[in-house]
């Protein structure tokens, strides 16, 4: 019987290979259109490769309708992708982490060599505390405006009755991904939902992030450290958080076991979509990730949060730790209120 | 300075409920709250399918609380248009009175100090109910469910819809090449692009782009194009009633190839060409809105753009080509 949390494993024998990516206009509030910023970020990827984008086999685009305001607003962005003659072209309503993983599974077919995977939002479009309720469950939870953070912050109550966080680790988890501030400072500040203050939430980010994979030989001709990806898993829970154990998330665990996490070499960096401050400290717990990991040294999503670009940038600087040389590192994506969805990455470099 | 249009866009979602989630609903309407066994459990709101496991479930539906226990809250002290109240209050996770799992919903308590994991709550419905989440008001600390005002009661049936209304406000940046696109409609003038890597034209305006070559096309590359083409394709659409919708009348909406060009205008409104007159290869020129009247600034897909208002038969015989009538880009 197959059940939502049981699938085959995602453990890959077919080289396939981050070999470079871009951000654009990562900022609170761009004047630039979703097209513009995808125009830059696929350029500014594929350039320093001496790639162009008639070398792309196959594209897979992450953004949101809703956070545009305009139906099928993907299409206009297919201006930035270079689409003639005809390429294999797909779209997901979802971060771009999600996309890398349909590309990645489409490489898997062997036919081809080369895909370009982005992200892109303009969250500064809307007011999101508006938005996201929308996405959430039509029937109990949207017409009551149930947003994100009401959720997280109850989640928040949920990690910290487990004794997995509490309020001043959470303002040092701020502290530390933004480097600027101090703990008794933020403490000090007002609740903006209660445990959550305006330090534990993340940041309204524009932006788009555009990434180039690589199969095997051709990643190996075209960059000297190509950062393979060895591991990779998605899963994902009730979409209602009032079913779920809150201060826990078994989705990630799953990916993790099944992206290989807990076997091989030890992972270095931990790069974690964690856009409130407790949901670090519980995906720390979820993945045993000991001191010696460091985990988001990019800053994480509390210091730049462009939505459906996050996740996606997460894998960007995960791969960035392969490229300077490093050995093995660990990517963190998620979906939906209080991790709802979540999928692990893990790239490697070889000697 | 870049310019920003301001848009709300209204999204009037109509819900079936289907047989679990609308006896949910229907029994609101009657102040009751209905769960489902799921095993020994009761799940609220009812499922159709176990969350843990997504096995289908029997929808043996019991009645549970109205009385509850606040599991888990946090304080709202500025709530949105969308929330249930419109002053302060707790979003509270409310384990109902032989249920499993909590029930999110809005808790009036006045102030955070006032509410506490633990504490007994109870609905306040209100007057009258249709079969919604909103039937109930918000929970009330106590253990007596009260209404909020008289009770006028439900519809006496079954709900089986329900409907969902929320509106967003996006603030969008409009390119420097649409406002210049626009103004020169004002001028009678359609702005054309020419893309100096493959030589194609564009319609100036909001998609300033080389498609082909991934290229953002300024003013350097900007041509003049003809005000006269040939009907290419057209559609007659039927209106159908939707929220929003205020037209009744069946028209058309057709694509002109410009002459001397590989420029299709799509989706264009045609004046003094009556629907059924309409074929592929009518010559047609721009009609164009006297210089001093104010125009639509907002472009999109089957309107007017700026002061081009549309295309009137120009007199001059049909074209036959039988390609003609696959050139709608
Ligand atoms: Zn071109």
């Amino acid at each position: 019987m197959t059940t939502g949390l049981t699938t085959t494993t995602a453990r890959t024998s077919t080289d396939i290979a981050v070999i470079g990516w871009a951000q654009a206009a990562i900022s609170r509030r761009t004047d630039q259109t979703e097209t513009q910023m995808l125009m830059t970020s696929i350029t500014d990827a594929l350039t320093p490769l001496g790639l162009t984008r008639s070398d792309v086999d196959f594209t897979c685009l992450g953004s949101c309708d809703y956070i545009t305001g305009q139906a099928f607003s993907f299409v206009a962005n297919l201006d930035a992708i270079g689409a003639w003659p005809p390429k294999r072209d797909s779209h997901v309503e979802m971060d771009g982490a999600w996309a890398l993983y349909e590309a990645w599974l489409r490489l898997h077919e062997g036919d081809i060599e080369i895909a370009v995977v982005t992200g892109s939002g303009r969250t500064s479009t809307g007011d999101p505390s508006l938005i996201y309720p929308m996405e959430m469950d039509p029937y109990v939870l949207a017409p009551l405006g149930a947003d994100l953070v009401t959720f997280a912050a109850l989640q928040a109550r949920a990690v910290i009755s487990a004794g997995l966080a509490d309020e001043k680790a959470m303002a040092e988890v701020a502290v530390r991904s933004r480097g600027k501030g101090s703990v008794e400072e933020l403490l000090a500040g007002e609740y903006v939902r209660e445990p959550l203050r305006r330090h534990d939430l993340p940041p309204i980010t524009d932006g788009a992030v555009a990434m180039v994979l690589a199969t095997g030989e051709r990643a190996r001709q075209l960059v000297e450290r190509p950062a393979y990806i060895t591991g990779f898993d998605h899963r994902t829970e009730c979409h209602n958080p009032a079913f779920r154990r809150l201060d826990d998330s078994p989705s990630t665990r799953i990916a993790a076991r099944e992206a290989g996490l807990g076997t091989g070499a030890p992972i270095e960096v931990a790069e974690l979509q964690a856009s409130f401050t407790h949901e670090e400290l519980l995906l720390r717990h979820v993945l045993e990730l000991g001191d010696e990991v460091a985990v988001n040294p990019s800053g994480g999503a509390l210091r730049a949060n462009p939505i459906m670009a996050t996740g996606l940038a997460r894998i960007g600087y995960a791969a960035d730790h392969v490229f300077a040389g490093g050995t093995r590192a660990l990517a963190h994506a998620t979906s939906g209120p209080c991790l709802q969805q979540n999928l692990i990455c893990v790239l490697e470099g070889r000697s | 300075m870049t310019r920003f249009v301001e848009s709300t866009i209204t999204f009037p979602y109509k819900r079936s409920l289907g047989p679990v989630t609308g006896a949910f609903m229907t029994a609101l309407a009657d102040k009751r709250i209905l769960g489902v066994r799921n095993g020994t459990d009761v799940l609220v709101p009812p499922m159709e399918w176990d969350p843990a496991t997504g096995a289908e479930l029997a929808a043996d539906l019991v009645e549970v609380g109205p009385a509850g226990t606040v599991e888990s809250w946090t304080w709202v002290p500025e709530p949105t248009e969308q929330h249930p109240l419109d002053r302060p209050f707790a979003f509270a996770f409310i384990r109902l009175d032989g249920a499993a799992n909590p029930l999110l919903h809005a808790l009036d308590a006045g102030s955070p100090a006032a509410v506490s994991a633990g504490m007994r709550v109870a609905p306040r419905w209100r007057e009258e109910r249709i079969g919604h989440i909103t039937d109930i008001a918000c929970f009330v600390p106590g253990v007596r469910s009260e209404v909020d005002g008289t009770d006028v009661g439900g519809p006496g049936q079954p709900v089986e819809l329900m409907d969902y209304t929320a509106a967003i406000t996006y603030s969008t940046p409009v390119l420097a090449m649409a406002d210049h696109a626009l103004a020169a409609t004002r001028e009678h003038r359609l702005i054309g692009l020419r893309c100096p890597t493959c030589d194609r034209v564009y319609v100036g305006g909001d998609r300033p782009y080389c498609p082909v070559d991934a290229l953002e096309l300024g003013a350097d590359a900007e041509v003049e194009l003809p005000n006269a083409g040939t009907i290419t394709n057209f559609i007659v659409v039927e209106p159908v009633q939707y929220p929003g919708q205020t037209v009744t009348e069946q028209f058309a909406r057709v694509f002109v190839l410009l002459d001397g060009t590989d420029v299709v205008l799509t989706y264009q409104p045609v004046i003094d060409l009556p629907v059924g007159d309409i074929h592929v290869g009518v010559r047609v020129s721009a009609v164009w809105a006297p210089r001093d009247t104010p125009v639509d600034t907002f472009s999109g897909i089957g309107r007017p753009m700026g002061s081009l208002l549309g295309w009137t038969p120009s007199g001059e015989s049909d074209v036959h080509d039988p390609d003609l009538v696959n050139r709608i880009y």
